[in-house]
């Protein structure tokens, strides 16, 4: 890294002296261990007990808020956290299968247009998902409301009696899904589209050149063949989607509040850090499972070693 | 092409994509009508034309403050989170690493973890050290969660360089560092303004974290307009923020993408 170095002449190709290029690692990871895995670890202790923020309580390892947790041992009764989880993930996997289905038209769509004009509709559907999230969800609750824009329209045109708001409109899982997916529909078309733009379009020739019409060939060579890329715009979806705790705040009613914000809850109307560690750390582990099943799909294009 | 669609597929299609981009602009367009419109409440019919709600919303000195705030907040996020990112994306791209794929996944773990459970972390460890919700402790937060961006923007970048240039630098007598500084840096600067950029967009627009760890008398604008939706004389101005909001971010993606697109162009030929 000195540049005296350069002030000796005659130099020579050697294998270019790099070994302090790695230490440039290492501002960046202690931040990242700092205040986001130092956190992590906190939330685990907190989890079992071993740390409180209560005062004056003692502490003592203990599984026993996990076991409450945990479906094994509840019983008749389900822990109300444990169905709200399987509540949220409903709502994620529904969410993100449906977006995968809408977007893929949508990248097919842009990867087969003229060359030309492929960016500009790109950017041209992108440019909503890069504003901010919570004002598209503050936009769609001006939408959906008992007396917003979609249910005043219906009294307007008189399909609805006036005052009568659709029920199901807001503070349901239908709005929260429907936001759910306004959001990330553009983002998910994005790895299909890559794929797609890449794909060799001389295999499609070959396969009608052997007798198969676009449907079959669209059915028996382009779908398969753009399998990582829907799986990892599902994923795009899933995993953001699993911790979500915005769009219910704002457009979910009582029976449609996710799993992120019964965590959120421990931390503010009711305060149990403890075992609103638990409900974290459990989001931590479920997000984890998802990322090793479906981690090789998400390549970053990071790790190949460097030429 | 003509392999992939017929003529019907593809005005099926077309019609498809036209119908999914109206659906994608419509809640924008009925934010930006509404703050227009001369009402307490944002319902049909429209109540006339007004700009009062920009008037009022840029009195308010809450929002004001909190539209400052959260302004430096992004701005100084932008520029740390690039430092760090560029340190990090040229330690990636080097040729030997020791642990190479440990030290990124760790950097890329920001991405997955839900900002929620990042969130309560952060009010654990800050208790834990007997400190306040702070500012800082936001601005921590916001760094760490756009690392990972950065380091997305500038790593491709930094590859696709011609090695070639840096070498013949090097040839012509530069040292590691001084060849880095008058070759590569410059040669980065596209790539380090975009990354500035997104990750100022990810601090200004960040809700979970800065809710739960900026204090409550120094709001950021997220968190100022969630309260602000929850207070109905405040809505009309949420709306009329919001509006300029969405339509200045609108603009500065398309003109980033497109500047970038100029920029590498002109440094290409």
């Amino acid at each position: 890294m000195s540049s005296e170095r350069a002030a000796a002449p005659p130099r020579r190709r050697l294998p270019r002296p790099r070994s302090g290029r790695g230490l440039l690692m290492v501002p960046p990871v202690l931040v990242v261990l700092a205040v986001l895995v130092a956190p992590i670890v906190l939330i685990a202790l907190y989890s079992v007990d071993v740390k409180t923020n209560l005062p004056f309580t003692p502490t003592k390892f203990t599984w026993s808020m996990w076991r409450d947790f945990l479906p094994p041992s509840q019983g008749k009764y389900p822990n109300p956290f444990w169905h709200r989880f399987e509540v949220s993930m409903v709502i994620t996997v529904i969410v993100s299968l449906v977006a995968v289905t809408a977007a893929y038209p949508l990248a097919y769509f842009l990867a087969f247009v003229p060359r030309r004009s492929r960016y500009t509709l790109l950017l041209l559907m992108l440019a909503p998902f890069f504003t901010s999230y919570l004002l598209r969800v503050i936009a769609w609750k001006i939408m959906l409301s008992n007396s917003g824009v979609i249910n005043t329209a219906l009294w307007d045109l008189h399909l609805r009696a006036h005052g009568n708001g659709i029920p199901w409109l807001i503070y349901s899982k239908f709005s929260v899904g429907l936001v759910l997916f306004y959001s990330w529909v553009p983002f998910v078309a994005v790895p299909i589209f890559v794929l797609l733009d890449n794909l060799d379009t001389s295999l499609l020739e070959a396969a009608q050149d052997l007798g198969a019409n676009r449907f079959v060939t669209f059915l028996r060579v382009t779908l398969p063949l753009s399998v990582p890329g829907v799986i990892a715009g599902f994923v795009f979806v899933l995993i953001p989607t699993t911790g979500e705790f915005i769009t219910p705040l704002l457009v979910g009613g009582p029976d449609s509040q996710m799993f992120g914000n019964s965590i959120q809850s421990f931390f503010q109307d009711t305060p149990n850090w403890n075992y609103g560690a638990v409900l974290a750390l459990w989001l931590v582990a479920v997000v984890f499972v998802m990322l090793l099943v479906f981690g090789r799909f998400l390549s970053t294009d990071l790790q190949e070693a460097n030429t | 092409m003509n392999a992939a669609t017929g003529r019907l597929g593809k005005a099926i299609l077309g019609s498809y994509f036209g119908l999914m981009i109206i659906f994608l602009y419509v809640p924008l367009v009925v934010l930006v009508v509404f703050a227009f419109n001369n009402a307490y409440i944002p319902t049909l019919p429209l109540s006339g034309f007004t700009t009062r709600w920009f008037h009022a919303a840029f009195a308010n000195t809450d929002l004001t403050g909190a539209l400052k705030r959260s302004a430096w907040l992004a701005l100084l996020n932008g520029v740390a989170a690039t430092i760090l990112g560029l340190l990090a994306a040229i330690a990636i791209t080097g040729r030997k690493l020791f642990l190479r794929s440990v030290w990124t996944t760790l950097l890329l773990l920001p991405l997955v973890v839900p900002y929620i459970v990042l969130a309560i972390g952060m009010v654990i460890v800050i208790h834990q050290l007997g400190f306040q919700a702070s500012l800082t402790a936001v601005l921590a937060g916001h760094i760490v969660i756009s690392l990972p961006y950065a380091i997305l923007v500038i790593v491709p970048r930094l590859r696709t360089l011609d090695a070639s240039i840096v070498e013949a630098a090097r040839d012509l007598g530069a040292g590691t560092f001084s060849a880095f500084m008058l070759v590569t840096l410059p040669l980065l600067v596209p790539a380090l303004i975009s990354s500035v950029l997104i990750c100022f967009t990810i601090s200004f627009d960040e809700f979970a974290i800065a809710s739960f760890l900026a204090p409550p008398d120094a709001p950021t604008y997220p968190v100022f307009l969630y309260s602000g939706t929850r207070t109905p004389a405040l809505e009309p101005q949420v709306i009329a923020l919001g509006a300029i909001v969405i339509t200045l971010s609108i603009v500065l993606v398309v003109g980033a993408e497109v500047s970038r697109r100029m920029l590498e162009h002109r440094l290409a030929t």
